[in-house]
This record gives C-alpha cells, sequence and structure tokens, in this order.
C-alpha cells in the first residue's frame, strides 16, 4: 500500500467513505484499519474525510465524525494534526446542519476530546486543548445568541405590529370592519382591506379574557363532542372538534401572541355564532389580521367552510392528488391552502366571496403562513413566521453551507408560536385517536367513548384476562403451530374480533338466527382429534365428514355439532335426531356447523346469501 | 509503532458494548422516530406519555416492546416521550455472528428523529378509502381493492400495515394479499397469502402470528396460503405466479362475496418491489393483478417513471370488476412520496430476516439464542413471546409426493448454486415423460393408500378444484415434477410445503393448491430413502401433496441444532 500514490488512496478512501450513511461501527473500524495503514497519506486521507464531512448530507456527518474521532482516539499523531487544523470550520459545519440529537452526540464526542484517550498511556487530550477550546466558546456564542434572538423575536414582532396601527384597536366589537352581512360572523376580511387596518397592538389583554376565551373554546368542544358523537362518520364534525381541540392545545401551550390570541378569538366568536348553542363572547375583540408579511389570507378566507368541509370532497382526495401530479396540471389556485395536500378539497372550484358562517380556522391560521406545505413547492417560501428562525447563527460560519438549508434545524429552533406539525395533522386524524378516547392499556387498542364503545371494550378486556389465564396455562403444555386451513374453511371463516363476546347479545342472536336454520342443538363441540383415522371417519348417521372449524375460545380446533358417544364421534344433530331426546332440525349440507357457546369462535358472524330478512331471532333451545 | 491508543479497541464510551442505559426520546407532534436494531440485539421502547404508533398501530402506554431485527419507525401525531432501553445481549445470533450493538440510544443501530414524514399523506389515503368503503356499504357495491406498486424499499409493506392498521383501528376488516414471495406475511417466504384482518397488528411482529394450539397474546390472524418457491414473479415468464394469482384472487372474491365485512372493507395488495422495476414483462403481470383484483385504486411509491405508466394505462378506466358498469367504477392512480425513512436492507439482513420467519413458523417469535434465565426474564417483559415446539419425525421418502418446480429462473447466480441437484431432477421445461410419471405416482398412490389410510387433518375434507376445466387444460404444461426416489441430498436444510391438494392430484391442482403448513427436512438418509423432517404438528404426515421450495427460500442451515 505504500507503493499507492496519495491521490489513489483518497480516492479510495473517499468512495469507502461514502458507503458510510450510518453509524455503523464495522464500517468505522474499518475505515480507521485503512486509515492507520496508510498514515503516510494521512495529509489526503484528511482532506478526504474534511471534504466529506462538508459535503455528506446531515443524516451522515455524524457517522462520519465517528470516523474521524475513531481515528484520531485509534491512529494519533499524523491525523490530530491534520485534522486539528480544519477541526473548527468542519466541526462547526457539521454542527449547524444537524439536527438536535446529533447535535448532542457532538456534544458528548466533543467532551471526549478534550480528554486523553481512554485507555492510553498518554496524558494529553485527543486534540490540543486549543482546537477544541476554539469550538466551545463558539458553541457558547452561538447557544447565546440564539437564545437572545428568540426573546427578541417575539416583542420585535409585536412591536411591528403595533407600528402600523397603534391607535386603531378597541376593545369593542367593530361592526364596520366586519361583513356587511349584519349577521355574517367576523373576521372574514373578504375583501381584503380588513387586515392592515385594524390591527390590535400587542396591548396587555388582562387575563380574564384568556380565561373567557378558554371557557368559550371548552364549551364549543364540548358541543363539538356531542356533534361528532352523534355523527361519528361526519367529516364536517370530525373537522371541527378537531379544530377545537387543536386550537385548545394551542392555547394551553400559551404560546400565542396577543394578536394570534385575537385571532383565534374571532374565529371562536364565529364558531360560537354558528353554533346556536353558544352565544359569541362578548369581550373579543373582532378585528385581527395577518402579521405583515404573511400570505394574505383573501382566498383562503374566502374559501367557505361547506366546501373544505363537505363530505364530499374527502372523495376527491385521490383525484385531487393524480390532477396535482399530472405533468401539465391544471391551473393551480393561487392559495396557499390549494397547495396543502393535508386538506382534502377539490380544488378545482374555488369560490370567491363571502365566508360563511362557519370560519374556516385551520385556514385561516395557514393563510397567516404558520405551516409550510409539507409537499409544496419549493418555491413557496417557508412563510413569514420560519422565515426569522435562522436560530443557529455560528460567528464565522462559512458562507458556503447556509444553515437554511436544513429544515430541520430551522424547525426545531424556530420560535413559531405554534409548531408547524401541530398545524399540519389532518383534522380527520381526531376520529383515529380523539373520537376513540377508551383507550385499552394492555395492548392500546381504542373504543369509541358510547355505550357500545364501554361494552366493547369490556369484552376486549375479558379476552385479555382470559388470554393471560390460558398462556399461564398455556406455559405448562408444548404448543404447536396449527395448520393453515384450506380454501373453502378460509372463505367461510369469519374472523373473530376480541371484542364480541358473550355480552353481545345482538350478534349472538344474530348469529343464533342465521344458524339456526342448519343447526340446533348449539352446545356441542368437540376438539377435532389428533388421530388421523379418527378425523377422517365420518359421522356414522349421515356418513358426512366432520367440518374443523378454529375456536378462538378454546384455541384449538374443534368439530362443531359433533358429540363423542363412547368411541365413536356423531352429529350432535343427527345423534339427537336419532335418540329423540332434543329438538332435531335437519341439519343442512352447510358445513359451517358452530356452537352457540357464548364466546367467539371462528365463523362467527357469518354472512349467508339469504336476505338479512331472514335473520330473524330465533329462540335458542336447549338440546 | 508509537501511536497513542493503537490498540484501542473501544473507542469512545459510547460505542463500548456495555447495555445502554435506558434513554428517553421526546418527539413533537407529527414527527417519527426512526430505528434499527439489528438481529441478536434487543431494544425495548416504552411510551412514558403521548400517543404513537409503529406502522399505524397504536402502542399502548406504558407497556414494553421488545424489537430485534427491526428497522421501523415509532410517528406520533401528537407527540410522545418514548423510553428507549437495551435488552439483554444475545451472545450470538444463531448464525455464530457476534451481534453488532448500534451506537444509538438503547443500542440502536441506527436511530433519529425524522420531521418530515409522509404520514399525513397515508393518513389522508386511509381516510379517502373510508369514504370508499362507507360508500360500498350505502351502496353495496364493493370496497376499495388497493394496489400497492413501488420498487425494492420503498416502503410499500409499511404503507400495506399503516393502512390495515387504520383500517381496523375504525372497525373495518380489509383483506390482506402478499403477493411478494420474498417476504412471507403471517408465513415463510415463498409463499403468497390473503388474511382478513379484524384485530390489532402486532407492534414486534409485524403482522401478528397465524393460529397456534396455544393462546397468543395478540389475536392470531387466519391466513390462507398459496406456495410459490421462486424468488421473483417473473421467473419462468410469470407462467407460474399468474396462475397462482389468479388462484388466490379467486378465493379472495369468494370471501368478499360471503362475508360482508370484508366486501366492505376491501383488498389491499402488497406487491414485490420487483414488479414495479420495469424488467420485461413486469407489467404485463401488473397487469394481471389489476384484472385479477379488480383494483380500483393504484397507489405508486417512490417512482415517478413506474406512476406515469400507471396513469397512462389505468387512471380513469373501468376496474375489471363485474360490476364496474353499474357502478361506475373507475381506477385512480395516486402517487404516494416514499418516506425518508425506507432504508435499503441489504441482502444479508433480507437473509436473515427470512430465516427468521422460518424459524418463527416452527419455534414461535423467540428472540434467537437467549439462554434460559435471560428468556425468562423477557417473557414478564415481552408481550408476544410464545415458544412453540415443533415435531422432530422421520419419513420414508418414497411415500411423500413432492413436486419441484424445473424452471430455469432468470437470475443465473440462483442457479449456480443449486446446479449439482438441478441435474439430477431434469432440467426440462416440458417432460415428454410426463405420463410415466403420472402412472407411477398414481401407482405409488395406490400403494400408499392400501397401507397408509390416513385421513385428511381436521378442516380438510377433499380438495376440489374450483377450476376443474382451468387444472386439466393447464395440467400438461405446468413446470412442476414430482420428484422420484431416492430423496435427492438437496432436500436437506430446505422446506417442504404441504398443499392441501390429495397426493393423487396434478400439477396444476398442486400449484393451485393452498397450503397446510410447511415441512422443515433436517437431513437426508438416502441410503435407508429416509428423510428426518421438523413438523408444525405432530401426529401422522397428511398424504397430501408437497412443493419442494428449493429455490426459495432455498436452504435454511442451523434451524436444528
Amino acid at each position: 500500500m505504500s507503493g499507492l500514490v496519495s491521490d489513489e488512496v483518497a480516492e479510495d478512501y473517499k468512495n469507502s467513505l461514502e458507503d458510510l450513511t450510518t453509524n455503523d461501527r464495522f464500517q468505522i473500524s474499518n475505515l480507521t484499519v485503512i486509515a492507520k495503514e496508510n498514515t503516510e497519506h494521512a495529509m489526503a486521507i484528511s482532506r478526504v474525510l474534511e471534504n466529506h464531512i462538508r459535503s455528506t448530507p446531515p443524516p451522515q456527518k455524524l457517522p462520519a465524525l465517528y470516523v474521524v474521532d475513531s481515528i484520531v482516539k485509534n491512529v494519533g499523531t499524523p491525523y490530530t494534526l491534520f485534522l486539528g487544523r480544519n477541526m473548527y470550520q468542519t466541526f462547526m459545519n457539521a454542527y449547524t446542519l444537524v439536527d438536535s440529537q446529533t447535535r448532542r452526540k457532538l456534544d458528548e464526542m466533543l467532551k471526549t476530546w478534550k480528554e486523553p484517550v481512554p485507555g492510553s498511556l498518554d496524558t494529553r487530550p485527543v486534540f490540543p486543548p486549543d482546537t477544541t477550546r476554539n469550538i466551545e466558546n463558539a458553541l457558547i456564542k452561538a447557544r447565546t445568541a440564539a437564545l437572545q434572538s428568540q426573546q427578541a423575536r417575539q416583542p420585535e414582532i409585536l412591536r411591528g405590529r403595533g407600528s402600523v396601527t397603534p391607535t386603531n384597536w378597541s376593545t369593542n366589537p367593530q361592526p364596520n370592519m366586519r361583513h356587511p352581512l349584519p349577521n355574517q360572523p367576523p373576521p372574514t376580511n373578504a375583501n381584503g382591506h380588513g387586515f392592515n387596518t385594524s390591527t390590535p397592538p400587542p396591548a396587555h389583554r388582562p387575563d380574564p379574557n384568556l380565561d373567557s376565551l378558554n371557557r368559550d373554546l371548552d364549551a364549543l368542544i364540548a358541543s363539538a363532542r356531542t356533534d361528532f358523537a352523534n355523527s361519528p362518520f361526519n367529516p364536517s364534525s370530525q373537522q371541527r372538534l378537531k379544530a377545537l381541540l387543536d386550537l385548545q392545545g394551542i392555547l394551553q401551550r400559551q404560546q400565542l401572541t396577543q394578536d394570534q390570541l385575537n385571532l383565534v378569538r374571532d374565529q371562536i366568536s364565529a364558531l360560537g355564532t354558528s353554533n346556536p348553542l353558544q352565544n359569541a363572547p362578548a369581550n373579543g375583540p373582532t378585528a385581527s389580521g395577518p402579521p405583515p408579511g404573511s400570505t394574505p389570507p383573501t382566498q383562503s378566507v374566502s374559501q367557505p367552510l361547506q366546501q373544505l368541509l363537505n363530505p364530499g370532497t374527502l372523495a376527491g382526495l385521490i383525484k385531487a392528488t393524480a390532477v396535482r401530479q399530472q405533468p401539465t396540471p391544471p391551473p393551480q389556485l393561487p392559495n396557499a391552502l390549494s397547495q396543502m395536500p393535508q386538506i382534502p378539497q377539490s380544488s378545482g372550484t374555488p369560490q370567491p366571496g363571502p365566508a360563511g358562517p362557519d370560519n374556516p380556522l385551520i385556514a385561516a391560521l395557514r393563510a397567516r403562513g404558520l405551516l409550510p406545505p409539507a409537499s409544496a413547492p419549493p418555491s413557496l417560501p417557508l412563510s413569514g413566521t420560519g422565515g426569522p428562525g435562522l436560530p443557529f447563527m455560528i460567528p464565522g460560519q462559512m458562507g458556503s453551507t447556509p444553515p437554511a438549508q436544513n429544515p430541520q434545524a430551522s424547525n426545531i429552533n424556530s420560535e413559531v408560536p405554534m409548531t408547524t406539525a401541530s398545524i399540519k395533522m389532518v383534522a380527520l386524524v381526531v376520529s383515529l385517536y380523539e373520537a376513540r378516547s377508551n383507550r385499552c392499556g394492555t395492548c392500546g387498542r381504542r373504543f369509541l367513548s358510547t355505550e357500545e364503545g364501554k361494552d366493547k371494550k369490556a369484552r376486549h378486556l375479558d379476552w385479555h384476562f382470559k388470554t393471560n389465564q390460558r398462556m399461564a396455562e398455556a406455559a405448562r403444555r408444548a404448543q404447536t403451530r396449527s395448520w393453515y386451513v384450506d380454501e373453502r374453511d378460509w372463505i367461510k371463516s369469519r374472523e373473530a374480533g376480541d371484542d364480541q363476546g358473550a355480552a353481545d347479545p345482538e350478534a349472538a342472536a344474530e348469529d343464533a338466527a342465521a344458524d339456526t336454520a342448519k343447526q340446533g342443538p348449539p352446545k356441542h363441540w368437540i376438539r377435532a382429534p389428533n388421530d388421523a383415522t379418527l378425523r377422517n371417519t365420518p359421522c356414522p348417521i349421515c356418513q358426512e365428514k366432520f367440518e374443523s372449524s378454529w375456536s378462538e375460545d378454546v384455541q384449538d380446533w374443534i368439530w362443531q355439532d359433533a358429540v363423542k358417544v363412547g368411541p365413536r364421534v356423531y352429529h350432535a344433530s343427527c345423534y339427537a335426531e336419532v335418540t329423540k331426546d332434543g329438538p332435531a332440525p335437519a341439519r343442512g349440507d352447510t358445513p359451517q356447523a358452530r356452537t352457540g357457546t357464548p364466546d367467539s369462535v371462528l365463523g362467527k358472524r357469518k354472512a349467508e346469501d339469504d336476505s338479512p330478512g331472514h335473520k330473524v331471532r330465533i329462540k335458542m333451545e336447549q338440546a | 509503532m508509537s501511536l497513542p491508543g493503537l490498540d484501542l479497541t473501544v473507542v469512545s464510551e459510547e460505542r463500548s458494548s456495555a447495555v445502554a442505559p435506558p434513554s428517553q426520546i421526546t418527539l413533537s407532534p407529527g414527527t417519527e422516530w426512526r430505528f434499527e436494531v439489528a438481529f441478536g440485539n434487543i431494544v425495548r421502547v416504552k411510551i412514558l406519555t403521548g400517543t404513537a404508533e409503529l406502522f399505524g398501530t397504536e402502542l399502548a402506554e406504558s407497556q414494553t416492546y421488545t424489537f430485534t431485527g427491526t428497522k421501523a419507525a415509532i410517528y406520533t401525531w401528537h407527540g410522545c416521550m418514548l423510553e428507549i432501553s437495551a435488552g439483554e445481549m444475545a451472545m450470538t445470533t444463531a448464525d455464530g455472528v457476534a451481534p453488532t450493538t448500534g451506537h444509538g440510544a438503547g443500542g440502536c443501530q441506527s436511530e433519529y428523529t425524522a420531521e418530515e414524514t409522509p404520514m399525513v399523506e397515508y393518513a389522508n389515503v386511509h381516510f379517502a378509502l373510508e369514504t370508499m368503503r362507507q360508500d360500498a356499504q350505502a351502496t353495496g357495491k364493493d370496497g376499495p381493492r388497493v394496489l400497492l406498486l413501488g420498487p425494492e424499499n420503498a416502503g410499500k409493506t409499511s404503507v400495506a400495515k399503516i393502512l390495515t392498521a387504520y383500517a381496523t383501528k375504525v372497525g373495518r376488516q380489509p383483506l390482506v394479499v402478499n403477493l411478494d414471495p420474498t417476504e412471507g406475511m403471517l408465513s415463510v417466504p415463498g409463499t403468497l397469502a390473503a388474511t382478513a384482518f379484524r384485530t390489532m397488528l402486532d407492534v414486534e411482529e409485524g403482522w401478528g402470528s397465524s393460529p397456534m394450539s396455544g393462546p397468543s397474546p395478540v389475536p392470531v390472524k387466519l391466513p390462507l396460503i398459496y406456495n410459490y418457491p421462486l424468488p421473483s414473479p417473473l421467473d419462468a415468464e410469470g407462467s407460474v405466479y399468474r396462475p397462482v394469482v389468479s388462484r388466490l384472487a379467486l378465493s379472495v372474491t369468494g370471501r368478499m362475496a360471503e362475508d360482508d365485512d370484508a366486501r366492505e372493507a376491501g383488498i389491499i395488495v402488497d406487491t414485490p418491489g420487483l414488479l414495479s422495476s420495469g424488467k420485461p414483462g413486469s407489467l404485463e403481470l401488473i397487469n394481471h393483478i389489476v384484472t385479477e383484483f379488480a383494483i380500483t385504486t393504484i397507489l405508486v411509491l417512490g417512482s415517478e417513471r413506474l406512476y406515469s405508466t400507471a396513469v397512462k394505462q389505468y387512471d380513469n378506466k373501468p376496474s375489471s370488476s363485474s360490476t364496474a358498469i353499474a357502478f361506475d367504477e373507475r381506477i385512480s392512480v395516486v402517487k404516494l412520496s416514499k418516506s425518508g425513512g425506507c432504508v435499503d436492507r441489504d441482502a444479508a439482513f433480507l437473509k436473515i430476516m427470512r430465516e427468521s420467519q422460518i424459524r418463527s413458523y416452527f419455534f414461535g417469535n423467540l428472540v434467537p439464542s437467549f439462554t434460559a434465565s435471560s428468556a425468562l426474564a423477557l417473557s414478564a417483559s415481552s408481550t408476544s413471546m410464545v415458544t412453540l415446539s415443533p415435531h422432530a419425525q422421520q419419513l420414508d421418502f418414497s411415500a411423500l409426493s413432492v413436486y419441484n418446480y424445473t424452471i430455469s429462473s432468470i437470475d443465473d447466480d440462483d442457479e449456480d448454486e443449486y446446479d449439482p441437484s438441478q441435474l439430477t431432477t431434469g432440467d426440462t421445461f416440458l417432460p415428454g415423460g410426463i405420463g410415466d410419471d403420472e402412472s407411477q405416482q398414481q401407482q405409488q398412490q395406490q400403494e400408499q393408500q392400501d397401507s397408509d389410510r390416513a385421513a385428511p387433518l381436521p378442516g380438510i375434507v377433499g380438495y376440489a378444484p374450483a377450476h376443474p376445466a382451468q387444472a386439466s387444460t393447464s395440467a400438461s404444461n405446468v413446470p412442476l415434477k414430482k420428484v422420484l426416489p431416492p430423496a435427492p441430498a438437496a432436500l436437506a436444510n430446505t422446506l417442504l410445503a404441504i398443499t392441501h391438494a390429495p397426493n393423487t392430484a396434478s400439477p396444476a391442482q398442486v400449484r393451485d393448491a393452498s397450503i397446510m403448513g410447511f415441512l422443515y427436512v433436517a437431513d437426508v438418509d438416502p441410503d435407508k430413502g429416509k428423510i428426518r423432517v421438523l413438523a408444525p404438528v405432530g401426529g401422522r404426515m397428511p398424504p397430501r401433496a408437497m412443493i419442494w421450495m428449493k429455490r426459495w427460500p432455498g436452504e435454511v442451515v442451523g434451524l436444528v441444532g
């Protein structure tokens, strides 16, 4: 290897480095060994490492820096010299671009550089103190600067706002600022004139206002919950509830500036007026506006909420997605909303005009530019709020890689009152979480908070309990994988939920009814015998073979409608018929017999081929 | 050399092999924690506060979840705090390779928090599907049939899991179809499967577990399995893949027709990445799948080219379902972004993953090579550890009817490994002597049935092909050939798939038959004509035709110590 030219070694090393994408110990130690074996090319290798760390994408910087760490600790001198020269730039450059978690790792690594190599006799630190001290100082400065700029930002914004229209603000509702229609709710600003005339100053709103806001919000949420419970699948109520819950979360985190509070208040009062149960809060100042410089809300706000919440628009999602991605898309709406993939809407039908009685809170917030669209065209600026957030200014930072290139870094530290992620959420996710607030502590399954949901949860917990019991028992005997079912059994089988059990009279009755035509006494079943001969022996009476089905309850294959008399197994119904000791319904040739044992078995919710009208409730008879 | 710290193997505290202390990670809403755990390592995750989900399945608060051999992401809609801790280290994996402890929290190979995720998109797909399901419920038409397309490692299976998990969460029961033979669903690799999901997916085990004789902490799923013992659907120009897919589609359609819950919830079809690779013949196979399953929604992940092809070919075209015209059912093609968390799984990882799937089929979901004490300790915290006891037994090879696919592969690499045995079984595509085989085979059957009047297992009443016509016409050109005694030595360490077809069935019937289970051939005694196998269930071996999964998943060494 000593015969190789530095360039070749460097090239090789560069290639190997490029393969290092994760924090892989083997690769790293491998690269260390290569470096160790090529100490005569240390300069070239160091240069390659520096270049690599500078150019590699942020997620891969840490592994690369770990290579450096490994080399300087394992190999030492030539590398510490070469790498130490530019360590400040290398380190700070990487540090600026990585996320906070990686930064923590870098901090830790830096700490070890100030100490001697563990296990080494040499008491000198890994890098000369000068090198590490420079970096440390820069980091401290940067942290302080970031902190100050955070603190400074909010007042600055408010000051900027207040200076525009310091005198216009009033605590009284300003009907003239509202939409001309008297019964229209306030803050629509559909004409686009409202927002630069009525911005409230960062006035020192007394806390009671916030309290009342919270009270109003609570009441609204309560009513929205009721709505939602009544029609859980109505997207508009879902969306509304979701919006309110989001808003509540935002408020509780108290991250809002005053004018944002105003905006929120307006939204609430609007929602309140649209809700007969709720009076608009009287103390709310109504005028509000977007922060200067953010996207004017006109289009978004004028987008009627009905359109947003129209259940039909959801169906348009797929189409809309497709349309958006066609090579020659139709002219897009100029508003930011249409670029939000997370809002299902029919993008083809913008309806400018006055907002309806429901005020699109989320839309308005979006319009304020508070959320950079997730997959918006890159030309769309990260919006006004993200703007100030290049929070981590490194003194002496080289301009080649401005931190702005890394959205992660700016997201983490940006002081946007509402985090982008919190608004980026789909309103409908509420149907997966909040709407199902009743959560199983064991497995995380969620249930509706309705009576039905409670019943289901009770049965589900029973299921857990029984399963745990059975698991304890089963630990004593060997368990085996069962055979897979064949096509016919699979087609006939029905998934048994863990929430359907004895307490589900509805299903049981349906079940029984569905079955009764074909099957009589429900109680008879036996475990399917393991012996092959026995398994293949038909019922001596009807000469039909037995059907096995999987019993969730027994956790074994069972024969339904079977009874063992002496050494022979009969269909219980056949046997009953012959011995005349009970009702003897004709046993059809549909094989899927089943128990009426209260617990669920596979095949439970069998769909019958006859019409549902036949599923009359029939009294179950005991044999 | 006198450089300092030369012989240092442990470079820093962080990279020491000692068990890392538990670390806490706070996720803000809408972010996810991506982590990779090597096989043989164990990482435990606990939700301290908030909500979190792994591929759509919500994690319970304060429950410890154990991961090994996993590359996954925990996403949160509302924000959460996770506690990550390292589990006991397994000293070696089954392969004797010392596991790599990662450098990340809890010994993850790699872990980081990501803010950019396509989860909103995926969730919206779910809601769009939910709308279609409500529509199906109201009008009585079939629910959405979704096809996932995309290259390898684009996150197709993850999206399938997310969509399935969300659907079950809102009480739906979708039919999930796995058409990827390289990875099994509730089964071993080399199979195609369909399963109705009503209950939660298993957070730790991917799809969950198929029925066992004992209870399972997560409700078991009942899959319908078909055998496709070849790595690529394009092998033999799709002449094997195609009929098996058709057969699977037939069963799924049958289930939809009878099961209202399944009909409303529709189908989610996961495909092998190879189909989206643009290789010749792959578009035809995609078309076959679209037709057979009457696909209504095509989701394309991470391939612009495929997306544009699919749009051209399918977008807004009527679906192939019989009711398409009545309901004006049209196919929509949607492009989804690939998650930045998708990582390439290298060949070694995939191999270990396949082996672990096979191992868990026979032995349950146990963490490999655990000492008894640590396994005991684990059982307290791990929620899904079930140990199974397969049965070892000797079988007379001449009494079995084992079939083998005799086709040449597209990948010649594979061929090299197997060449010696390939010679013994014959390489002809359409053997002229198939008639001889048949008669021989029947003779054998006769003998066997005389001596061994065995009954089918519970649940099997005899195999009745739904398409006798199809079976008989295609019988002549099925590249399935019976493996005649003596037992080839290459049988050792491979799997045999037991079909539901009787051992007198024609090759086409064998090909189309669903699978009852798998045998692992531990070793072959050519002199005595016996093979020692590992069977999932004890008792006499059912007289069923078997398919030798020689090509895929191929040899699995070290399953039986």
